[in-house]
């Protein structure tokens, strides 16, 4: 092989002798100005050619004859560049939509693109690096083909919605796996109180190098036990060798809500109430207020919503030396959000090293710190907070436009019933006035979390690794809470404090063997063998103070006169595998990968701790075949036709002793007790999923344009599901954990991604991607019961049928109102029309047919239909950008759709209790508007209008498109700072965030879900604060 | 130097390798975690004190938020016509006080739950204890365990047939009453009973009573374990509001008698000697374990029976509760001919803001009073009302109506002539209750075992007896799952 070179470069050096040349210079660098070290730069027809040096700069001798460059560069595109007569070329790449020929990382390894036969969709670091969001996953929206992010509400820090095609369990967790630098790190919601703390808003999305989804079986299965839900891979950024270069991102960015209500004002709000009483043959009930001379008329909204101003920075320092190299920085968030005293703060560190111990030894190791904390008012809009009288995104909705939140002297409006004052109204005007809540309860959650791993790698002999890898992720979080006396959630105990400290502890040690072999040059092998341990141990702790001593206390170490334990827990749990993986291709034409896996996990019954799981794929390159290169290559240069099949598994959010038979300790007055307090199964197992794949990938254009196509199949059986018993049986939880249920996931996954056009600066690259996907539930326990899922306890839309999409809604159907006398009109089981009236005579039946004969009350059991699925049945995103010269142009539109939503918030928006309603009600029936489409209104009625029953009135279609970024950005030619300031790059860029909707749905947005994660109440909005709108400048400069 | 490195490679290998298989075989018992603050259900009765604390579990399960810890006696006292609804809360009652209840409405549900939740408790030890009767090695202990936790089976039924189910008065005990579960549910199985009916719910009540009667003690040694754990007197005084509830006035009597003297000083003779307090106002505050209270449920700072449950929390107006109701003024309260303003009961009303609130539960924001389940002054009520619906009026009725409600108003004192007949003295009797034993869970109870309307109140109608909103729906849960279960039509 030497000789060979030395051999071509003699007759190079000749030739070159013979003709007549120049040399030329330039540098290559990345759309973002980051310069490329070892880019290829060749004449193109010839082997003329060179590399970029560190700077990402060439000088290359070559013959006035010749006509073009090419120049490629791993995972960008390659650009050919017509040679003038300048000496002088300054090449911008831009990345390759797919990079075929990328090395992405795999569970425990990496792999080449091109051989990868399970279905790994892959996202760059940087194209979610400058958003303002508090976590990573929040920006993952529209990223990926069957992968749905959607953002709850607008709440900081809140989980968002994260399903790797669809809802893959039912009572376990959905959300994917979450592995940074190879450990398996916490997800979730770790806060006590109503402070939002998704845990991985502990990792700078800065940090963040690439992120890759692992979907099919065939590449999760590695990860065995965990991959139900699909696995999410994350590689923080390493140094390269060469100088250090330096990075400074930074932003500001300021949110505002999007999409109000638009609610009665106090003129109308009388009119309308004062209606509702009369026609309760109540006297008038409401009267105007005057404060200070002003008839008040208030705005809840403004007392609630503010602009929210967020600053973001990252200082990085990167490089090093042929030995050792290292990736350092600092990252400081502090954000704040449209709601007023909601905020988030972020200060992070982390340092990446890489080193070559020997020729055979490396090493190295990744340390993130991270230090978050987050400050929220009571939102009413984490799960299970839908119906808090002292919620945030209910008040503004429920409370009187006729009273003022202060008093002439300015002191708060405020009853001695906790409620706001009502002044001379006869009825209760609203559940609590928001703005000593805000000014005096305070709900903090902070977390520390140290990510750390350090790893040798020892190559044993040729292609033979050997692998070790330790890693901790430790996690401590305080969640502070303060309830004032004053007004509000702690008026009922006159002051409550609540401390919780928990702290979450975790080890994992993994070794694998990694052998690769080439035999015949043409039958690769790639066989991997490992173990992995991970230990996971939870304490929390905490009390909770009442009774305040004095007004003055404001924190937990204050004084209070009582005091008694709260969110105490203990827990532990430990996974412990041996797993093999075989990958084998024959010249990259026919590919094989094998994976197997066994898992034992501490939390299952004894004797049904094990699980075995495995994962098989096969791939055929056509476009190697040699009758298809002579024919189709130059148009399709890639086609390679995959699939797979395996079964995974899931334990994602057991109990960590879900399986036994349990009593629990108490209290009876003063002596301690012992009560059955969990149903015991022994045989409690592993979930586990059967994941079919097939898909299509192809290049077009020589790459210009990649694709892929996929169907999948993901039957989940033996789900964990909480079999419901007769509650007459008194089982605790009225469950048992049982592995009984099963439910199908079946879809079509669509991307295409490419450069639209290249034209001298102009280039558009695309990126599409749309998946169709349905759910339905096979069986589930206690002879197929049906499951009932309720939003905060108090209204229960969502039910889990087999046949059905889960979480599907179940609701009455009503058909409107009946012009004869404005009650709504319900159709029962029997398909009969019955209507409502809330007042009736005594002895009188509220329910009536349509004839005025007494009718059986509607209920949902016996009435109830199913509308679904809550889930969308296709959704996708379409990412552009433009670049001219120095600028570029990128919008992302997400779209969304076959979904229904019970949309809760529209109920209580036209209760006819004292509640504030939308402007709609307006259009009530009355006698001189027959045609009314809202009922009589009647002061109390809570029926009507879907409060008490849910119904069909409020369920609406949730197709949406979203215009969710649109970013532009300038980058200044260096060349304008001139030599002495070392600034090798500078961007400056402005985004909108959630910048345009369209949709048919009513109310304040499609995406909003009340439950958050919910696998079994999906697609229900009631009560939370809306959506933001985010409106971001930033900088990036490199030096 | 080549062999060094080779030599050198082997090493670490092996101690890799080494380490890595050690480490794995070393923590295979991290596969088998123990919880470190809850019992296997293998262990819990493996000590006497296990079993005891078991048996005191059954009353925490009863003292259930939801159930005997506060919402239940609210539940009977708010449909009735006595309070006003503040705060139009769901959470809190709301559709309660408007009838307005349909089978998935929260406290139809967590009603249900904890009672039976309280059933299976006793059923668990009730078999438990059959099973184990070694570990206590005393069969009259053993037999007064299984004595309480019947007693208080009988107690969760009876309180279920009150609500989830027509009176007794209603056919005569023939409708359809609740799903009678008497064997311990620990799994899957069993998931479908059907309701058996209201008379053989009571006789199966009965004759956990009667079983009471005969085991449990008769007394204990401190007055705080005689009002909150069950004694021969406190099964012997449920039995007579059982068999009031039946309309079985003479059993009333004959069981009313075993604790009750024929002559005042009206007083039990066996057992715990209960009796009435002179001051009423005494049985409601500290320490709550007079004689009068027979059964009562305990409260402390770290057992409080929850938020938005405790009787205070409703009733009393802040800062001390949420004052969700108030006093209705044109219920018993404007009755001041029979409720005169110098009654000593009259204490219990407290008005604020010009709205009467009821006082009978004052302490809060902590809930701390004991919860009344049982008072001497109802057995004596009771008593009376069987004697006046049996023999007409009556001295000793009219003594006894007297004895309670003259040591709360000496200036009135009923006599014999004042009635025309029977009914009219328990009638009277009745507006007596009613006073008495405001915000003690007894109001729709006394309308509907007699079969009377429920009045309205504000703008809620009244509920007449042939009206599906006078019985609650059985919970939507239940019907889920039990097949076999019907609901109430």
């Amino acid at each position: 092989m030497k000789r060979l070179f030395i051999f071509f470069s003699m007759i190079f050096l000749f030739t070159g002798v013979a003709m007549a040349q120049r040399t030329i210079q330039g540098s290559v660098k990345s759309s973002g100005q980051e310069p490329l070290i070892g880019a290829n730069v060749v004449v193109k027809g010839t082997t003329t050619g060179t590399t970029t040096d560190l700077d990402g700069s060439f000088k290359l001798s070559l013959q006035n004859s010749a006509g073009v460059l090419v120049i490629s560069y791993t995972g960008y595109e390659t650009q050919e560049i017509t040679l003038t007569s300048s000496n002088q070329y300054n090449i911008l790449l831009s990345e390759s939509a797919l990079g075929l020929e990328e090395v992405v990382v795999v569970g425990y390894g990496t792999q080449q693109k091109r051989t990868i036969t399970g279905n790994v969709a892959s996202i760059k670091g940087e194209d979610i690096a400058s958003m303002s969001v508090q976590s990573f996953d929040q920006a993952l929206q529209g990223r990926a083909a069957g992968v749905n992010v959607s953002i709850p509400n607008g709440v900081l820090n809140n989980p968002p919605v994260f399903r790797i095609r669809g809802i893959n369990s039912i009572n376990l967790s959905s959300f994917p796996l979450i592995v940074i630098d190879g450990v398996p790190t916490f997800a979730g919601d770790l806060s006590a109180n109503s402070a939002a703390n998704n845990i991985l808003s502990n990792l700078n999305p800065s940090d963040i190098q690439s992120i890759e989804i692992l979907k099919d079986a065939s590449a999760a299965a590695i990860y065995g036990s965990r991959a139900s839900a699909g696995v999410v891979l994350i590689s923080t950024k390493r140094g390269k060798q060469g100088s250090t270069k330096v990075s400074y991102e930074t932003w500001g960015s300021w949110a505002k809500v999007n999409r109000l209500p638009e609610l009665l004002n106090a003129a109308q709000y009388l009119e309308i109430k004062n209606e509702g009483a009369k026609n309760a043959n109540l006297p008038q009930q409401f009267f105007p207020q005057v404060v200070n001379g002003q008839t008040v008329d208030t705005r809840w909204y403004d007392y609630i919503y503010q602009t929210g101003f967020s600053h973001n920075h990252n200082l990085s320092f990167s490089g090093g030396s042929d030995k050792t190299t290292f990736f350092l920085s600092m990252g400081f968030t502090d954000q704040n959000g449209m709601i007023k005293a909601n905020s988030f703060e972020r200060k992070s560190a982390r340092l990446n090293l890489d080193h070559k111990v020997s020729k055979i030894i490396s090493m190295g190791a990744s340390v993130g710190y991270s230090d978050n904390l987050n400050a929220a008012p009571n939102t009413g809009s984490l799960p299970g907070q839908a119906f808090n009288t002292s919620g945030l995104g209910r008040i503004p909705l429920v409370t009187a436009p006729i009273v003022s939140p202060f008093n002439a002297d300015g002191s708060y409006n405020i009853s001695s019933n906790n409620q706001p004052g009502r002044g001379a109204n006869l009825q209760q005007i609203g559940f609590v006035n928001p703005v000593p809540v805000i000014d005096l309860n305070t709900f903090t959650s902070g977390a520390s979390q140290i990510q750390a791993s350090v790893f040798a790698n020892v190559n044993l002999l040729k292609g033979l690794v050997l692998r070790t890898q330790y890693g901790i992720d430790n996690v401590m979080t305080e969640s502070i809470s303060f309830a004032s006396p004053v007004h509000g959630d702690g008026f009922g105990s006159n002051g409550s404090a609540t401390n919780n400290f928990a702290n979450r502890q975790r080890w994992n040690w993994q070794n694998t063997l990694q052998y690769d072999l080439t035999l015949a040059e043409s039958h690769n092998f790639s066989l991997l063998a490992g173990n992995e341990q991970q230990y996971t141990k939870s304490e929390g702790w905490g009390a909770n103070r009442t009774v305040i001593a004095d007004p003055f206390f404001t924190t937990f170490q204050g004084n209070f006169t009582t005091i008694v334990p709260s969110g105490n827990f203990q827990g532990e749990n430990y996974l412990l595998s041996y797993f093999g993986r075989l990958n084998y291709d024959f010249n990259k034409k026919y590919l094989v990968t094998l994976n197997l896996r066994q898992d034992e996990f501490s939390a299952f019954a004894p004797g049904k701790k094990r699980g075995i799981f495995w994962g098989a794929s096969a791939g055929w390159s056509i476009s190697e075949e040699s009758f298809w290169k002579e024919s189709l290559g130059g148009t399709i240069n890639y086609l390679r036709l995959r699939g797979s099949y395996g079964e995974v598994g899931n334990n994602n959010g057991i109990g960590d002793f879900a399986s036994l038979g349990l009593y629990g300790s108490g209290l009876y007055a003063t002596d301690p007790t012992l009560a059955f307090s969990q149903a015991g199964n022994p045989d409690l197992s592993w979930e586990t999923s059967q994941k079919t794949d097939i898909g299509l990938n192809f290049g077009l254009f020589n790459d210009r344009i990649t694709g892929e196509i996929s169907y999948f199949r993901n039957l989940i059986d033996g789900l964990i599901l909480n079999a419901p018993l007769s509650p007459s049986k008194g089982v605790p939880g009225n469950s048992i954990a049982t592995n009984i249920g099963s439910m199908l996931n079946t879809g079509w996954e669509f991307g295409l991604s490419g450069t639209v056009m290249r034209k001298g600066k102009f280039s558009w690259n695309s990126n599409f991607n749309l998946t169709f996907m349905e759910n339905e539930v096979k069986t589930l326990a206690s002879g197929n019961a049906d499951i009932l899922a309720s939003t905060g306890g108090l209204e229960t839309a969502n039910i889990i049928r087999v046949g059905e999409s889960v979480g599907s809604l179940y609701v009455v159907e009503t058909q409107g109102v009946n012009p004869a006398n404005g009650r709504r009109i319900f159709i029962n089981g029997k398909g009969e029309k019955v209507q409502y009236t809330h007042v009736v005579a005594a002895g009188q039946s509220r329910w009536t047919y349509l004839d005025g004969r007494t009718a059986t009350a509607v209920n949902q059991s016996a009435d109830g239909k199913i509308y679904g699925p809550t889930l969308p049945k296709w959704f996708g995103a379409w990412d552009n950008t433009f670049r001219y010269g120095n600028f570029d142009l990128n919008f992302q539109l997400q779209y969304s759709g076959g979904n229904y939503i019970y949309n809760g918030t529209k109920a209580g928006l036209r209760d006819a209790r004292f509640w504030n309603s939308h402007t709609d009600v307006l259009d009530r029936w009355t006698e001189s508007n027959t045609a009314g489409s809202i009922p009589r209104v009647v002061y109390g009625d809570n029926i009507s209008n879907g409060s008490a029953i849910p119904m069909s009135e409020n369920v609406e279609k949730g197709d949406f498109m979203r215009l969710r970024n649109v970013t532009l950005g300038y980058s200044i030619p260096t060349s304008v700072f001139g030599e002495k300031v070392k600034i090798s790059s500078l961007r400056v860029y402005a985004n909108i965030n959630n910048a345009f909707l369209l949709t048919g749905y009513s109310g304040t947005d499609p995406e909003v879900s009340s439950n958050g994660n919910s696998n079994q109440a999906p697609g229900v909005d009631r009560n939370s604060v809306p959506m933001a709108r985010t409106f971001l400048v930033g900088l990036n400069v490199g030096f | 130097m080549k062999m060094h490195i080779k030599f050198y490679k082997k090493v670490l290998v092996a101690g890799l390798f080494l380490t890595s298989l050690f480490n794995t075989s070393c923590n295979e018992e991290l596969l088998d975690p123990v919880p470190l603050t809850t019992f296997s259900e293998a262990s819990v009765f493996n000590t006497p004190d296990r079993i005891l604390q078991q048996v005191r579990g059954i009353y925490s399960a009863v003292k259930n938020g939801s159930f005997y810890g506060g919402r239940f006696l609210i539940y009977h006292d708010i449909r009735g016509e006595e309070f006003l609804n503040e705060t139009t809360n769901g959470v809190t009652g709301f559709s309660t006080w408007t009838h307005t209840i349909v089978s998935s409405t929260g406290e139809v549900n967590t009603l249900w739950n904890a009672a039976y939740y309280a059933i299976n408790s006793a059923n668990l030890l009730i078999d438990g204890l059959e099973k184990n009767k070694t570990v206590l090695n005393n069969e009259t202990l053993a037999n007064s365990y299984l004595a309480e936790a019947r007693f208080l089976r009988a107690l969760c039924y009876h309180s279920m047939l009150s609500i989830y189910a027509r009176p007794f008065a209603d056919g005569n005990g023939s409708k359809p009453g609740l799903p009678l579960r008497l064997l311990p549910e620990k799994g899957a199985a069993n998931n479908d009973l059907a309701r058996a009916t209201v008379a053989e719910v009571y006789t199966q009540i009965l004759s956990d009573l009667n079983f009471a009667e005969q085991n449990l003690p008769a007394n204990y040694a401190t007055p705080y374990l005689n009002t909150t754990r069950a004694h021969k007197n406190t099964a012997i005084a449920l039995k007579t509001r059982v068999f009031l509830e039946m309309g079985r006035y003479q059993d009333v009597i004959t069981e009313a008698t075993k604790i009750v003297s024929t002559t005042e000083p009206f007083r039990a003779s066996s057992g715990v000697a209960n009796a009435l307090q002179a001051d009423v106002t005494n049985t409601f505050r500290t320490p709550y374990t007079t004689t009068e209270s027979i059964f009562s449920m305990p409260m402390t700072e770290l057992n409080l029976p929850g938020t938005q449950n405790g009787l205070g929390s409703y009733y009393n107006p802040g800062p001390r509760g949420i004052g969700d109701f108030s006093l209705n003024p044109k219920g018993i309260i404007g009755n001041t001919a029979d409720f005169s303003a110098t009654d000593k009961r009259r204490g219990w009303v407290l008005t604020v803001s010009n709205k009467p609130y009821l006082n009978k539960f004052p302490i809060g924001p902590q809930h701390l009073d004991y919860v009344p389940v049982i008072r001497y002054a109802e057995v004596l009520l009771n008593l009376a009302e069987a004697i006046a619906r049996t023999t007409g009026v009556n001295a000793r009725a009219v003594a006894l109506l007297n004895a309670v409600h003259g040591r709360s108003d000496a200036a009135k004192v009923y006599t014999a002539a004042e009635f025309a007949n029977g009914t009219a003295l328990a009638n009277q009797i009745l507006t007596e209750r009613r006073i008495e034993l405001v915000g003690e869970g007894f109001r729709t109870r006394d309308l509907m075992r007699l079969l009377q309307t429920i009045p309205g109140k504000a703008n809620v109608a009244a509920v007449n007896p042939s009206q599906s909103e006078y019985i609650w729906p059985i919970p939507q849960a239940e019907l889920n799952v039990n097949k076999l279960i019907v609901q109430n039509p």
